[in-house]
């Protein structure tokens, strides 16, 4: 970790992007621009049926069809994927288990060719039984999405699937005594929640190159989160050393979770092989993106809260049913985070948590911005704010006796210090924002009313116990510095970040610090995933230590031919010196690849500093109680909403919405206030519009644009502050936490809560879209 | 696109015609395209040909004047909705214009193309159908005027034929003092097709208010006039309403159920009596 | 198959098209000009959006041939012999630039709004960009690059 200096030139700085100009420009390439010699498109065949056996299919007329190049099924493809679960194929095979699943896919030269020959493809399919809601799912007779659960590999020690059965994971924790603290409890409520399945909605949508080369080798370009994750997984499915899989991640339209994983790199590799080596191209069209790729897991929540009259909570007891889909991707771990950050951010002496994680005949759920915390705080805040009234306490009042303080344990057993940062500054800031405590202006018109509503929120990286990163940095010969590092900038802006680091670090002008956009498994160095807003903080670290080994090397040769010992030096410009003396400097330029004294001797070499950094002191949790340290460490933060609602029509508008967050140190304002208004307007499009709908059968009803929909700009709230305090993060860079995800988390709570202040009525479901709305309105006008 | 298709470029409208004739209705008419290309892409339609039309320099007349307004069949609904004699003498036209799609959609799509798309939630119907609209058609038997109100034959529907082509809309000049209202409830306030939209005209000399609603059955649906109206929104709004629950069906779908429906309808049918009637609603333009 | 000409900014582009292929697809997979790009395929989101004839269009949702005897411009026109318009040096100041995929057509919707448009009102502003989908940045840097560029070139 970095001892801050007190000059910091640029952390802490509102430094523009340097990516901007080829984003602003067109020149930027996303591997949906991407086209290497030979290039062969691809279309994909898709199941109609939620749940059925593909009894038979014929692929005879579309392989003969002029141009098309290679057509696959699963029943050719043995392999099995899997992140933590391998419940996975490449194609459907005997089976499909969710409406949009992949049965077919055929590699040809143009994607009109390639469309044309999936049509041709016949196949016979005999339905079968769907299970559509998880908790059915659950029950001893449901029919099983994955029978042959028992027979997966898995990832031992962590995930915990039950065999012969739906339930791909269960998470647990058990601190104290809940059952009795509950009976003895003052006051008890119970409430039921649930949020639908939902869509990442990139721009970019999912899309995949790939070229197996001889040798067993292949290379790939990738809209990716994780070029490691790929490869290595790659390395897993197809027994191939991880040497011979090279991926690239150009710039990246998006991810907010949903390209973390594997996901059509598979395909496009089994097809690059099926037609000896040709570069395939695989693109999901928007509709594919909806229904074929993978959407956040839908949650049912059941809280139970016990309290004492004085307003403490004493017991909180949830099970969190979460609605899997066919395959376990990230889900299963979705499911654990969820547990052992399941209560919130508080002090609750006895907990039981239960994360079960289902398996349903529907589009599978993998990473999604918040990682559960999202759907598990909706329950949360909102039974907070229940309670609170039942108490007879002001929400915030309540909020503000029960917030972790120093000297607090969690309910997985972690001791809560000032180096945490402070949720109930959170809290107080995002209150005063809003006025809270003061009435609502009148509405706007008369059919219309106002009403003010809090939640907090709290996340930290959900990552392996090994969660790493790594970073190499080398000086050009013009004395400039090249940051190579592997997570990806899918738009948080975390280079731009590093950059000011490096540059603070070595001493350097910003304009002399560049980052390697382009991640290459070849060159850039190993880093785990970018998800979990962990990037800024184990690549800040990662960047720092590079950049320390840089300036020992500078240090090093400069003193020999500055001949001075190591102690009088210093940096400053690009510049090595020594102090006191400034005539005797050194440009970095001059040792950037070696010094040459002017007799022609030269020592050193070029300048290449690498740093790492791995996540410290996290253990297992124990499977039966989550006692653990899963936490590298914990964002904090607080929404205060104000709306409006139309009781005619059910419309809300947001008047205010002010977001308070604890980031330790604000790297960039700019960019911090990007995410946080970025993450805020993707929270309100949970919060108001966004879930997937199904029929009976399981189909998707909504998998467009046309009929999803996501905020436009014409939806914002009328007013959003940012609050960014800075409590510092011990063992962050500069003392900085990840942001990334937390603004998105806990808005619907506020706006849930804040519907309850306007119109006395409980929402429990989202989204709370108009009709939703007017629909309580209206029932509670009318009375029971 | 995958699809394949023919393309002609029409200079007149005969030769749209011929050509319209040529492939017995398994073509279609191009205008805007906004919704045939969607169309064709999700395989709701799959003409063996597209007639561009927006060559022809007949069908992008717009005419504002003592007779009455003309609009062709090319003219964008961006061109319309900002020609100030529209906004002037029919906000309610302009409104409903602009509710429609995105700006971008707009610079493409006409409002003769919307209505013939003929979408049970068209935003331009509703307008059209209260102020007494009349579809030009030309086809190989000549040319005929179809009113609005008989234009729609169900979902997606209209009586024109396969050989048929609309040329323009007509509408009569405004009587002076005559109020025009239009309303449209989404899913958000971005763009999204209507929930339920609305539109009215009141000749307050006549005192006639003729009410039209979308989106609440297979096709829009123009109420009875109400006669006899004065400044009492209220009591009209009661009339409106009695009569739209006789005349509308709405349906559970996607966007929303039949009760929602049924709740926004009757409250944007007092917000646009009492916008037509009282002047006091300043919601519908 | 037909020969139009299409005058791509500034350049006349003669080129063979099936009756089928549109605009975006011409502009990305026959003249490489991958600046402008596919979100939807049905006009949704305007990340497709150049201008024809000066007016912003959803490219996916119009043919090449429509667009034979037209002119169209993209966002690699914008600059100007290696300078970046105020616009685009606008959203970079602003910081309304995240992911970048929706900024093209972004840039696109604004600058036909400041050429019909110099003084364009908040309101006018969020009329204009509202067909622009946005996925990352919550709009408002957007909005506020679009005034900032406004007010630029009224100082100027």
């Amino acid at each position: 970790m970095s001892v801050p200096d007190a000059r910091t030139p640029y952390v802490g700085q509102s430094v523009s992007r340097a990516d901007a100009i080829d984003k602003v420009t067109g020149a930027a390439r996303y591997t949906h621009d991407l086209e290497p010699p030979g290039t062969l498109h691809t279309a994909l065949l898709t199941s109609p049926h939620a749940s059925a056996r593909i009894v038979s299919m014929d692929t005879a007329a579309a392989a003969s069809l002029q141009g098309v190049r290679a057509v696959l099924t699963g029943g050719q493809l043995e392999y099995r994927l899997g992140l933590y679960l391998r419940d996975k194929r490449i194609l459907a095979r005997d089976v499909v288990r969710y409406q949009g699943e992949p049965v077919a896919a055929v590699a040809a030269d143009s994607l009109q060719v390639a469309r044309e020959a999936c049509r041709r493809i016949r196949v016979t399919y005999e339905p079968t039984t769907p299970v559509l809601d998880p908790r059915e799912a659950m029950v001893d007779e449901a029919p099983l999405v994955h029978p042959q659960l028992h027979t997966y590999e898995h990832m031992e020690g962590v995930f915990f699937p039950k065999p012969h059965s739906n339930i791909a994971h269960h998470q647990k924790v058990r601190k104290g005594d809940v059952g009795t603290a509950l009976s003895e409890a003052d006051v008890r409520i119970t409430a039921e929640f649930y949020n639908p399945p939902v869509q990442h909605v990139p721009m970019e949508t999912h899309a995949t190159i790939a070229q197996a080369l001889p040798g067993r080798r292949v290379e790939i370009w990738t809209s990716s989160q994780a070029p490691y994750t790929v490869r290595h997984l790659m390395s897993v499915s197809f027994g191939l050393p991880h040497a011979n899989i090279r991926v690239h991640v150009p710039f990246v339209g998006g991810g907010f979770g949903g390209k973390a994983g594997l996901h059509l790199e598979p395909l496009a590799y089994v097809l690059s092989v099926a037609t000896s080596g040709r570069p395939v191209k695989l693109v999901a069209c928007r509709e594919e993106e909806f229904n074929t790729l993978p959407s956040r897991q839908g949650l049912h929540s059941t809280l139970q809260i016990g309290a004492r009259r004085d307003g403490k909570i004493v017991a909180l007891h949830a099970t969190y049913v979460w609605d899997a889909g066919a395959y376990a991707d990230y889900g299963v771990n979705v499911g654990r985070a969820a547990a052992y950050s399941g209560a919130g951010p508080y002090a609750i002496p006895h907990c039981s948590i239960d994360s079960l994680v289902v398996y349903t005949n529907k589009i599978f759920g993998t990473a999604f911005r918040g990682f559960g915390h999202l759907e598990v705080l909706w329950g949360i805040e909102r039974a907070m704010d229940m309670m609170a009234r039942r108490i007879g306490l002001d929400p915030v009042e309540f909020r503000r006796r029960n917030l972790l303080r120093p000297g607090d344990t969690t309910i997985t057993g972690e001791r809560f210090t000032e180096g945490h940062g402070s949720p109930t500054q959170c809290l107080d800031a995002a209150a005063e924002a809003i006025d809270w405590g003061v009435p609502s202006a009148p509405a706007s018109r008369p059919e219309r009313v106002r009403g003010k509503g809090i939640a907090v929120l709290h996340k930290a990286p959900a990552m392996p116990t090994n969660t790493s990163c790594s970073c190499v940095i080398k000086l050009d010969e013009d004395g400039a510095a090249d940051v190579l590092i592997s997570g990806v900038d899918y738009g948080q802006g975390t280079y731009t970040v590093l950059r000011q680091i490096a540059a603070d670090e070595l001493r350097l002008p910003i304009d002399k610090v560049h980052i390697t956009w382009e991640c290459d498994t070849a060159c850039t160095p190993y880093d785990w995933q970018t998800v979990a807003s962990r990037f800024a903080y184990m690549g800040g670290n990662a960047v720092i230590d590079a950049a320390a080994d840089c300036m020992r090397q500078l240090r090093e040769v400069a003193a020999r031919a500055l001949d001075c010992t190591e102690d009088v030096l210093a940096f400053e410009e690009g510049v090595v010196f020594v102090r006191g003396d400034p005539k005797r400097r050194i440009p970095y330029a001059q040792l950037a690849i070696g010094y040459s004294f002017p007799n022609g001797n030269s020592i050193g070499g070029p300048v290449i500093g690498h740093g790492r950094f791995i996540a410290t002191g996290l253990t297992h949790l124990d499977p039966n109680t989550g006692q653990g340290l899963p936490a590298q460490f914990w964002t904090y933060g607080a929404h205060g909403v104000e709306i409006e609602v139309d009781t005619q029509t059910g419309e809300i508008e947001i008047l205010n919405l002010a977001s308070a967050l604890d980031a330790g140190k604000v790297l960039n304002p700019k960019l911090c206030v990007g995410q946080v208004v970025g993450g805020v307007v993707q929270g309100v499009g949970s919060a108001l519009w966004e879930g997937f709908l199904f029929d009976a059968e399981g189909r998707f009803v909504n998998a467009s644009l046309v009929d999803y929909k996501i905020p436009t700009a014409k939806d914002l709230p009328h007013r959003t502050q940012q609050i960014l305090l800075e409590n510092p993060q011990p063992g962050g860079p500069y003392g900085a936490r990840g942001v990334a995800e937390h603004p998105m988390i806990s808005i619907p709570s506020a706006i849930g809560n804040a519907l309850h202040d306007a119109l006395g009525i409980e929402f429990t479901s989202l989204p709370l879209t108009y009709e939703r709305i007017l629909r309580e309105i209206r029932e509670l006008a009318e009375g029971p | 696109m995958t699809e394949a298709f023919g393309y002609l470029r029409a200079e007149t409208v005969d030769e749209a015609l011929a050509a319209l004739a040529e492939d017995d209705g398994e073509s279609s008419p191009l205008a805007g395209g906004t919704d045939l290309l969607v169309d064709i892409r999700n395989g709701a339609r799959a003409p063996r040909r597209l007639i561009d039309i927006k060559g022809i320099e007949a069908l992008q007349e717009l005419r504002v004047d003592r007779q009455g307004i003309r609009i062709g069949a090319a003219v964008p609904l961006n061109r319309l909705a900002e020609l100030p004699a529209i906004r002037e003498s029919i906000p309610a036209l302009a409104t409903a214009a602009l509710a429609i799609g995105t700006y971008q959609i707009r610079n493409r799509g006409t409002l003769v193309g919307n209505v013939c798309n003929a979408s049970p939630a068209a935003d331009a119907a509703p307008i059209l159908l209260v102020l007494g609209a009349e579809v030009e058609a030309r086809g190989p038997s000549g040319e005929r005027r179809i009113p609005m109100c008989e234009l729609f034959t169900g979902v997606k529907r209209t009586c024109l034929s396969g050989d048929e082509l609309a040329v323009a809309i007509r509408l009569p000049a405004p009587s002076a003092g005559l109020r025009t209202g239009f309303l449209k409830q989404g899913r958000i306030r971005g763009h999204d097709l209507a929930v339920v939209n609305v539109a009215g005209a009141f000749a307050q000399d006549h005192g006639t208010l003729s009410v039209a609603i979308g989106s609440c059955g297979p096709t829009p649906i123009l109420l009875e006039t109400v006669d006899g109206c004065d400044g009492a929104a209220d009591a009209a709004a009661d009339r409106v309403l009695a009569l739209a629950e006789a005349a509308v069906s709405p349906i559970d779908d996607v966007r929303a159920s039949s009760a929602h429906r049924r709740a926004v309808l009757e409250a944007l049918l007092r917000r646009l009596c009492a916008h037509l009637l009282s002047e006091e609603d300043d919601r519908c333009a | 198959m037909r020969v139009i000409d299409v005058v791509v900014n500034g350049h006349l582009e003669r080129v063979t098209v099936a009756a089928s292929m549109t605009l975006l697809e011409l502009l990305r997979d026959v003249l490489h000009l991958t600046g402008t790009k596919e979100g939807c395929g049905i006009g949704e989101c305007g990340a497709c959006t150049v201008l024809l004839d000066g007016q912003p269009v959803t490219s996916c949702l119009v043919l090449a041939v429509e667009a034979d005897g037209h002119e169209v411009r993209t966002i690699e026109g914008e600059a100007t012999d290696g300078e970046l318009s105020e616009l685009q040096r606008a959203f970079i100041d602003a910081g309304a630039v995240q992911c970048g995929f929706c900024t093209p057509g972004m840039i696109m919707s604004a600058r036909a709004l400041l050429e019909r448009n110099p003084a364009p009102s908040d309101e006018d502003i969020v009329e204009a960009m509202a067909g622009n989908l946005c996925r990352c940045t919550g709009y408002e840097a957007i909005l506020h690059a679009v005034r900032l560029a406004a007010q630029r070139r009224a100082e100027a």
